[in-house]
């Protein structure tokens, strides 16, 4: 791989529930080492970008280059296999299944060895202690931010070298949320690791990120870095007011 | 703490007697209605033919009174027990108690159930009851993989212990191929059955994958009464061979077991050793659950369980989990069916009913969800409990709902609801305590 190749490459990517199209043709590029926000409002198909990177729903025209690979048909469950994972909107952890349990999903469809499952579990449970507090607890017993941690946890513990967090700060306390982002600043700065950021919260998600790109119904309408997009008067209006202004 | 929580249940108990008397006072309003013309109304046919009635107002206080009675009673039990959520209140003693029976219980019954043959040697019934429960803790185990790990409900259960019975019956009849060679076969027919049954379900959740299950059921036993030519249709098929202790036959004949050990015969011999056959097959189930329960696949089921969405996010590819899933619970189905087939030496289509698989279900359920005790227990009360009330034949159906409505009362994730988890730390290490304060989730 050259370094001007991106890591991530979409172009001219549709998809489609049904008749509804959500995504109308869009093109984001994702640089190997950077973290890249996806800011739009409700339905605006940040989320259905991050499932079509997946396959669900396919991508009805378009390309997703992944590592200079095309992958935009390859099936669900071998793109994990790619080193791409992804903490879904909703976090969706296994409520009645431990901690552990849920953790040791996400390294399971990896052929990583025992040390290195035993070496990114300890990196977890690093940036996570609680989780290792919580170890033999059932996932559905914690807290909204721990459930976040969680997910998060359960797709590193894949060894992704990109990793796509659907809404991080969804439902948290302010203070839950900016933990969860320093996390994600350190994981990338500490680690390499390359990470796409759907958020609502734009203040917080283009603070943290290199790069930012705003979709308004199913198409990329501005693109720039962070701090840039962060003072452009229609992002203030349109995502920033009324947020948190720090 | 604990004075807290009595206080609170101080409280409502003293709040309660209005509540107590409204409630009841609807209760009885709602029987009044409902027996005004059941019971209140007697009708019968006159001498010409016409309908005569007459009012039975005595009949209808009595039981409106009953109800009324009633009412209050379990209300002032049911403040007597307790919020649902007071189980801090059971006494530290009973609790451990408990939780030292529950270490114990489980290999306490397996050694029970290995000396069963020689307590109650002589009791035919016994044994032969013994042997049902057994059949049907394999089938619960089975099952257990598809409903309680998995979380596919399936309502045609039955099917896959039909195509296990049906297997060993037909080729140990027509090809005269013996248990041991059959056994096998009828677990892989099964589970093929399993796969086929899978495939176009994969989509489907919840109520839609019971409907299509439950059809699938009736399907296999309509086939099986109806193909006569190869099943017999409803007159089944007779003359199955008896298992052979690899290839000894448990007969009164010169290459018998008991002639070849020297010692007396007795019919008892066959039944000790079915015994412990299907003893060895549960056991079997119940094994490989519980080792696959700590592998990915296992994992795997149980997520989905969980969550579909989150594990295909995983790279869980969900088509061979659930595939695995319904195969495995079908092999061990169709395990249960060969040794069905030889314990009755004859079997029909009215073996394979969808009562079958709703028993089967409700032993799963009710022994909660993906628990091996649990089910081993209900299987117990459940099939026991049938035999012991046989001679109330007209209450039997009434205790049995009784019980279930109970059960789902007051344990409604079965009688072990309780869930062990199959990953735990290497090592335990100690974490600073500033990193785990509270207050920060």
């Amino acid at each position: 791989m050259t370094a001007a190749s991106p890591l991530l490459a979409i172009r001219g990517l549709r998809a489609a529930y049904g008749k509804i199209e959500a995504l109308k043709g869009v093109d984001i590029e994702i640089n190997s080492g950077e973290i890249v926000a996806l800011i739009g409002a409700n339905g605006a198909g940040k989320s259905t970008l991050m499932m079509t990177i997946f396959g669900r729903p396919r991508a009805r025209a378009g390309q997703i280059l992944y590592d200079g690979k095309d992958i935009t048909t390859v099936p669900t469950h071998e793109i994990a296999h790619l080193r791409i994972a992804q903490s879904p909107e909703g976090r969706r952890i296994f409520p009645r299944m431990s901690v552990a349990e849920n953790l040791r999903m996400g390294a399971d469809v990896t052929d990583s060895t025992d040390a290195e499952r035993d070496s990114t579990l300890e990196r977890v449970f690093a940036l996570f202690p609680r989780l290792k507090e919580r170890f033999a607890q059932r996932g559905g017993t914690l807290s909204g931010g721990e459930q976040q941690m969680l997910a998060i946890g359960r797709a590193l513990m894949s060894r992704p070298r990109l990793l796509l967090l659907d809404e991080p700060s969804l439902g948290l306390a302010p203070l839950i949320a900016r933990q969860i982002f320093d996390a994600i600043r350190t994981l990338n700065r500490q680690d390499g690791l390359t990470v796409l950021i759907v958020e609502q919260n734009a203040n917080h998600a283009l603070k943290l990120a290199h790069r930012g790109y705003v979709m308004v119904n199913g198409l990329i309408t501005l693109a720039g870095s962070g701090a840039e997009l962060l003072q452009r008067p229609e992002i203030r209006a349109a995502y920033l007011e009324g947020g948190r202004h720090t | 703490m604990t004075a807290l929580s009595h206080e609170i249940t101080q409280t409502s108990r003293a709040a309660g007697i209005p509540f107590i008397l409204k409630r009841a006072f609807f209760n009885a309003l709602v029987a009044l209605v409902l027996f005004s013309l059941m019971v209140g109304v007697r009708t019968e046919a006159g001498p010409d033919g016409q309908l005569t009635y007459w009012p039975r107002f005595v009949e209808l206080a009595s039981l409106v009174g009953i109800v009324f009675g009633g009412s209050v009673v379990i209300e002032l039990l049911r403040q007597w027990i307790g919020p649902s959520g007071a189980e801090r209140l059971v006494p530290p003693a009973l609790h451990s108690g408990l939780s030292f029976l529950g270490r114990y219980l489980a290999p306490a019954l397996l050694i029970f159930t290995l000396l069963v043959p020689v307590i109650f040697y002589d009791q035919r019934y016994i044994l032969d009851l013994a042997i049902l429960v057994l059949t049907y803790v394999m089938l619960g185990w089975g099952l257990n993989v598809v409903v309680g790990l998995a979380g596919l409900l399936d309502l045609g259960y039955v099917a896959f212990y039909a195509v296990g019975a049906y297997s060993y019956a037909l080729l140990a009849t027509n090809f005269g191929w013996s248990f041991w060679i059959c056994l096998p076969l009828a677990g892989i027919l099964a589970a093929f059955w399993g796969v086929l049954l899978g495939f176009p379900v994969l989509r489907l959740r919840g109520d839609y994958l019971a409907i299509v299950t439950l059809a699938f059921g009736e399907i296999i036993r309509l086939v099986l009464i109806n193909w006569q030519s190869l099943t017999g249709g409803p007159n089944g098929v007779p003359g199955i061979p008896r298992p052979t202790l690899f290839g000894i036959p448990l007969t009164n004949t010169d290459d018998g077991l008991a002639a070849l050990l020297g010692i007396e015969f007795s019919p008892t011999h066959r039944i000790v050793f079915l015994f412990y056959l299907i003893l060895a097959l549960a056991l079997l189930t119940n094994w490989v659950t519980i080792r696959l329960r700590r592998l990915p696949i296992g994992r795997a089921w149980e997520a989905l369980r969980e969550d579909e969405v989150a594990c295909r996010a995983l790279g869980i590819n969900t088509t061979t989990t659930k595939l695995t899933a319904f195969a495995t619970g079908a092999m061990f189905g169709g395990f249960a069916g060969a040794f069905f087939a030889t314990r009755q030496g004859f079997i029909s289509p009215e073996s394979f009913t969808f009562q079958e698989s709703a028993l089967v279900l409700a032993i799963v359920v009710l022994g909660g969800m993906g628990s091996q005790l649990g089910v081993a227990l209900a299987a117990l009360t459940m099939i026991g409990g049938f035999e012991l009330f046989r001679g109330l034949e007209t209450y039997r159906m009434l205790v049995f709902g009784w019980a279930m409505v109970l059960i789902m009362i007051w344990r409604p994730r079965g009688l072990i609801g309780h869930r062990a988890p199959t990953v735990y730390l290497k090592k335990s290490q100690a974490i600073s305590s500033d990193l785990v304060k509270e207050g920060h989730g």
